[in-house]
């Protein structure tokens, strides 16, 4: 027989993680770019919570928190994608597709590493918030949702991360990737209310999945938890990660059987 | 002197060729400017209609400058990636040991990053200008490309001595945030006015708020001396500054290894 | 029941029109407890072989089976009972020997209390106690070859397979992994060994399986397969300016068939009759004008069956004593 999924999945995600916080100049720029993008958008444009059409908000940046937030684990998918990419280059993935276990744990287990880190992240950006004076309107329940919205939608982009490695020729695929992440973000409603986007990437926006796992994350911040916002949210991420889940899963047979 | 002008020329020329051969790993870097450009405009153009941006009829023409300086900061961080991988790879040690002085050395590793400044600048100039930018004179534009070019050899200095210090591809996004952080924490998305304290004082003091000053003013109006003056002295201030960081990195290679 | 047997074993890389055929229909069988060692230069197939019979790769044509399972279709079976050690090291460098073991433990499924002791005795094993605890980074060539064999045997596989186990090594390091592979042998593992060194198939092989275009093409114990090429072949220098290597060549014809390479002045030739003619060889030389600066008599080895069956020498091989004999 084949040793247990669980058994294996929870051992390989505990390699992933362990690896990921050996390497913390690797985690830092997935919090501090995004920091920094928030700290610019936030001191230079914050007057625009004046804006007519804007929606009620404490500050700017309670509004923005969601935007970095999101970005941030974009990074973080793709960060995993590419430690995925160094594995498979490196050969150590031969040694785990050899190995008597379920392959699928292989992905699994990443993604219990990315998940972990996801809420890191999302912790690190409620408390920096909080520290410079945002409030968060839902309360302790509202931060809860926000947390556990975070974690599904990290574990979607990481799924994206893995199955990008899996059909990359090389490493060096994935890091062109990370430019893109930027235009995807600035495609969505997450650093401003769609309602105020230039034509015609306020159409675009309705249809970027990232729109509305931005906007779940952010409505328990700035108004309440409300139903449809976050449910939305919910639906989307839930949604692009069952899809990215699948994908990933489908990648390495390929990968597999092409050897 | 000749003879160094001809190691600079093909040190340069060796830089360039790495854009020719790899287009694809030279894109991200000319069109990423253009996209952030385009990307904030689309977001954030709204912003223009806050009292305080009266002068500015477009939040595109405002950030179109930014746009500028960030390529000719991007492409300054690039150079210092090249090198961290040339002395990875060990490349950088066989120049060490050619009869090329240190100056010579680092001036055609800079030299190549002013010229390849060029490419995001004209491109993003390009896709402005397509999509109704107000057309900034040939002073103003004469004047955003000799910035361009001074700021990118000053941001080359600067990631040539991160490289320099750190020996590794893995200190780039040191040297990119870096650039990140001098170009955007200045007047960069609204006029100084509308700027939150803290940032206020920190774009204050940023030497590069008065180059986007220079490179911006064709843009918004009419060009002045003394609009243009302290643009200059900033970047040249900074090329000194990080051009010593840069040599003196250069100096020490080999000594305290 | 064989430990490891294939029939027309086949794979193609490529699409449409540009197929390249790594591997060419190979059939092979290797049994119980032996050691088999399969030489041939780069790029013959060795590795592409490997991988298919380890389930890393599928065959695009016949079919192979290992400890008695199907490599295609009871992939995990096979992998049940296979340790496998590749070309490059496959370890991953931030983890430290004794992190990298427990994994591999408990990616076998050894049982929770047991993964510590067991990684622990094949940690001390392969003599990185230590090191253990130190990130695989910072260890030397030598020491992640032992680390990749001690994952290849945690779970104490039926069939071990070695992928070049020495390239790149130095000279101690290799003598170190033959004793291992002698031992294993002892305990009744089943090793199936890649290697470009004659030497080393010469040393640990009970049979020798010759690779090269993706076939095989000799097998058999290294002694018969030495004894088909039958004779020893004797190396000659000659003096400089002794005369011209034609003629030297048409002197030696009748002893036995030219030795390739020869240049400058140096030549060799097969001594059909053995040792005994070297005094004859000799003495025709000496009488046709030549004069012998220098004579060496090689017993024939794996690399004269590789020349014998390709006409090529086996590329990196060793033991090849006779100087410039490649111009």
């Amino acid at each position: 027989m084949r040793t247990g999924l669980a058994r294996v999945s929870f051992a390989l995600a505990r390699r992933a993680a362990r690896n990921t916080l050996r390497r913390p100049q690797f985690l830092a720029p997935l919090v501090l770019f995004p920091s920094l993008f928030l700290a610019v958008n936030v001191g230079g444009l914050h007057r625009t919570t004046a804006l007519p059409g804007f929606p009620h908000v404490h500050g700017f940046l309670d509004f923005q928190l969601a935007g970095a937030l999101t970005q941030s684990l974009l990074l973080g998918g793709i960060a995993q994608g590419l430690a995925a990419a160094l594995e498979i280059e490196g050969g150590f993935f031969d040694r785990l597709a050899a190995a008597p276990i379920p392959r699928v744990a292989i992905v699994l287990g990443r993604l219990g590493a990315v998940a972990l880190v996801a809420l890191g992240q999302v912790l690190y950006f409620l408390a920096l918030g909080l520290i410079f004076g945002a409030h968060i309107a839902g309360g302790f329940a509202g931060a809860l949702v926000t947390i556990g919205l975070a974690v599904v939608a990290g574990v979607a982009f990481g799924a994206l991360g893995i199955t990008l490695a899996l059909r990359a020729r090389s490493a060096s695929t994935l890091q062109g990737i990370f430019p893109l992440i930027f235009v995807i973000l600035f495609l969505s409603s997450a650093f401003f209310p769609r309602s105020l986007l230039e034509a015609p990437v306020d159409t675009i926006a309705q249809y970027n999945p990232l729109s509305y796992i931005a906007n779940g994350m952010r409505t328990p911040i700035v108004d309440a938890v409300r139903a449809t916002p976050v449910l939305e949210g919910l639906a989307a991420a839930a949604g692009l990660a069952v899809f990215a889940i699948a994908l990933a899963v489908v990648a390495l047979r390929g990968r597999l059987r092409e050897g | 002197m000749s003879e160094r002008l001809r190691t600079i020329r093909a040190l340069t020329r060796r830089a360039l060729n790495e854009i020719l051969r790899v287009p694809t790993g030279a894109l991200p870097g000319v069109l990423a400017p253009t996209l952030f450009m385009l990307g904030l405009s689309a977001v954030f153009g709204r912003a223009s209609h806050l009292p305080g941006f009266a002068h500015v009829d477009n939040f595109r023409t405002f950030i179109v400058p930014v746009g500028l300086l960030q390529g000719a900061g991007f492409t300054g961080a690039a150079t210092g990636v090249n090198l961290a991988r040339d002395i990875e790879g060990g490349w950088f040690d066989r120049l060490l040991v050619a009869p090329i002085s240190r100056p010579t050395l680092l001036t055609g590793i800079v030299a190549s990053a002013s010229l390849r400044a060029l490419l995001p600048a004209t491109f993003l100039l390009v896709v402005a200008f397509a999509l109704g930018v107000h057309w900034p004179g040939v002073g103003g534009l004469l004047i955003a490309y000799v910035l361009v070019m001074a700021l990118a050899a000053a941001m080359a200095c600067f990631a040539v001595a991160v490289a320099l210090r750190f020996r590794t591809q893995q200190a780039a996004p040191l040297m990119q945030m870096g650039n990140f952080i001098l170009t955007l924490f200045t007047t960069s998305y609204a006029p100084r006015a509308l700027l939150a304290g803290w940032l206020q004082v920190i774009s204050d003091i940023n030497p590069v708020t008065h180059v986007l000053a220079g490179a911006r003013q064709g843009f918004l109006g009419a060009v002045t001396w003394g609009a243009t003056w302290p643009a200059l002295a900033s970047v040249g201030g900074l090329l000194v500054v990080f051009g010593g960081f840069a040599l003196r990195g250069m100096q020490r290679v080999g000594v305290s290894e | 029941m064989a430990a490891i047997e294939t029939e027309g074993l086949q794979r193609s890389f490529g699409s449409r029109g540009r197929k390249l055929l790594a591997v060419d229909g190979i059939d092979l069988r290797v049994e119980p407890g032996e050691v088999y060692g399969f030489l041939g230069p780069n790029g013959a197939g060795k590795t592409t072989t490997v991988r298919m019979l380890v389930t890393l790769l599928r065959p695009t044509g016949g079919r192979a089976t290992v400890a008695g399972f199907d490599v295609a279709h009871q992939s995990g079976e096979v992998r049940r009972r296979i340790g496998v050690a590749l070309q490059e090291a496959a370890l991953d460098l931030l983890m430290t020997g004794r992190e990298l073991m427990e994994l591999q433990a408990t990616l076998h499924g050894i049982a929770p209390r047991q993964v510590r002791g067991r990684a622990a005795q094949l940690i001390e094993r392969v003599g990185l106690e230590q090191a253990q605890d130190r990130r695989v980074s910072t260890y030397s060539g030598g020491m992640r070859r032992r680390l990749d064999l001690a994952m290849a045997l945690i779970h104490e596989p039926e069939v071990l397979f070695l992928d070049e186990p020495t390239t790149g090594l130095d000279p101690v390091s290799r003598v170190t992994l033959w004793d291992e592979v002698r031992r294993l042998k002892d305990e009744g593992t089943t090793v199936f060994l890649t290697t470009q060194y004659l030497e080393e198939a010469d040393q640990l092989a009970d049979r020798v399986g010759i690779i090269s275009g993706g076939r095989i093409v000799a097998e058999g114990t290294p002694a018969v397969l030495k004894a088909e090429v039958g004779v020893p072949h004797l190396d000659i220098t000659l003096a400089a300016g002794s005369g011209d290597l034609e003629t030297a060549r048409r002197v030696l014809e009748p002893f036995g068939t030219d030795r390739p390479p020869a240049g400058g002045c140096h030549l060799s030739v097969f001594l059909e009759r053995g040792a005994a003619q070297i005094a004859e060889v000799v003495r025709a030389l000496d009488e046709a004008g030549f004069l012998v600066e220098s004579l060496e008599l090689i017993e024939p080895t794996l690399d004269d069956v590789f020349i014998a069956k390709t006409g090529r020498h086996l590329e990196g091989a060793e033991g090849v004593t006779a100087p410039a004999l490649v111009p």
